[in-house]
């Protein structure tokens, strides 16, 4: 799919959907990520399991400029770092008690997390905006299908369904799913906005619907 | 105000949070729902013959439906909790107390079936929760669009209330939450609600409480 082997960025979710103070899961190709976002706005990718048990980082909250995890509290900062252990109030923890975190960028209203190390910066936009996520029980085969577009390189697509430019960022999830990122003309209103949001729906359940699987995710 | 109470029901839930969120006090009467079967026994049986929980009890009334409840419970003493400004918030959020029933059809029978072994064809149930967990989805994102927070309207109403318990407890029947980011920000902003209780499950966010801190000496 890439000629590139050392590295690329993955539209992981909007950034309207990471307010600050929050933390969710996203799907990388290697796993899942706890992606997170600190009260003043910093963002942050890290592996989605705390080093004490297990936990996932991603079930645990943000308060301020660290992430918790919601068993026992071991607290991270943005370098991964632990900075906290609540039952040793008195220990700072050692260096080594860490958790691998990825590059991560916030542009264009996309949160873009690397693997590897990208040779550039994630791709513009040109002129669109996004509207929401969603994830379809089908491959990126098809979605193309069904949108009646390929997608570059990059998981960008560009089709026009019933008279509006839609552009949709793929990214490919376990099995078989796709993690759709729908991208309207900036400058949409709210009807128009609204429209795009049910076409994908549409769009979705015909390469479901192409793929005989019956919507399980 | 006497609820037949189950503490891991999510129907029971609705009618706590309710209650919690207007400022009522309910006197619960513990129901031995599982492994009892008690709300199949005479003596509830004759109170609601369906043989369901929760039941209200309010004087000479006796509610068996957790919608009517909320209404109920609402129209005493929270009526900003009910969406009646216009025909159309009268219309939504009759239209998501009716949905509300589909999660606890599909999604609620997906997690008695994981949780209590109840019988069921559990794919059939997961998907029938998926696919109500989109519908609800996209109307959330039309709402966010028009710059309105919850189901209703930009504030919270009793249809929010309806189905946000068994739309937070999906996972326990097998069904991810994570493909949902506006279910998500809706779960967050009621988690947030002054007044917000917890059931097991369902637990309040920790963020908006500030850090304990335990003393040197009582480590």
């Amino acid at each position: 799919m890439r000629s590139d082997t050392t590295g690329f960025w993955t539209p992981v979710a909007l950034s309207a959907d990471l307010p600050a103070g929050t933390v969710i899961p996203a799907r990388m190709a290697a796993g899942t990520i706890a992606l997170w976002r600190s009260q003043t706005g910093h963002i942050a990718a890290s592996a989605d399991r705390c080093p004490h048990r297990g936990m996932s980082l991603s079930h645990g909250f943000v308060r301020g400029e660290v992430l918790s995890c919601i068993y026992h509290g071991w607290s991270y900062g943005r370098a991964g770092n632990c900075l906290r252990i609540p039952a040793h109030p008195g220990l700072t923890p050692p260096d080594a008690i860490r958790v691998v975190t990825h590059d991560v960028r916030d542009t264009g209203g996309i949160v873009w997390v690397a693997s590897g190390i990208p040779a550039g910066d994630p791709p513009d936009l040109d002129g669109f905006t996004p509207l929401r996520s969603l994830t379809a029980d089908a491959d990126r085969a098809a979605l193309a299908l069904a949108a009646g577009a390929q997608a570059d390189e990059d998981g960008r697509l560009v089709t026009n369904i019933a008279g509006q430019d839609l552009c949709l960022l793929l990214a490919d999830q376990p099995e078989g799913r796709t993690l759709i990122h729908v991208l309207v003309r900036s400058g949409s209103d709210a009807a128009a906005r609204i429209a795009a949001s049910r076409s994908v729906e549409r769009l979705r359940r015909m390469a479901e619907s192409a793929s005989h699987k019956g919507g399980v995710q | 105000m006497k609820l037949y109470d189950y503490i891991l029901s999510p129907s029971c839930y609705k009618v706590r949070l309710m209650a919690a969120l207007a400022g009522i006090k309910l006197d619960l009467r513990a129901v031995d729902f599982h492994p009892g079967l008690e709300h199949r026994g005479p003596d509830l049986l004759s109170l609601n013959p369906a043989g369901s929980i929760p039941i209200l009890e309010d004087g000479d009334l006796v509610l068996t439906e957790s919608s009517a409840m909320l209404a109920y419970i609402a129209s005493l003493s929270a009526p900003e909790w009910l969406g009646r400004a216009s025909a159309m918030e009268t219309a939504r959020e009759q239209q998501w107390l009716a949905f509300s029933s589909r999660l606890t059809a599909t999604l609620g029978g997906a997690r008695l079936h994981e949780m209590l072994l109840r019988p069921g064809d559990i794919a059939a149930l997961q998907a029938g929760g998926v696919a109500s967990l989109r519908e609800l989805e996209a109307g959330l994102v039309e709402q966010r669009l028009a710059g309105q927070a919850f189901l209703v309207t930009d504030r919270p109403t009793i249809a929010d209330i309806a189905c946000f318990p068994y739309v937070a407890l999906a996972p326990d029947g097998g069904v991810s939450l994570d493909p949902y980011p506006a279910i998500r920000l809706w779960s967050r902003a009621i988690r947030s609600l002054k007044g917000f209780i917890e059931m097991p499950g369902i637990h309040r966010l920790h963020e908006l409480k500030p850090e304990p801190h335990l003393e040197q000496d009582e480590a």
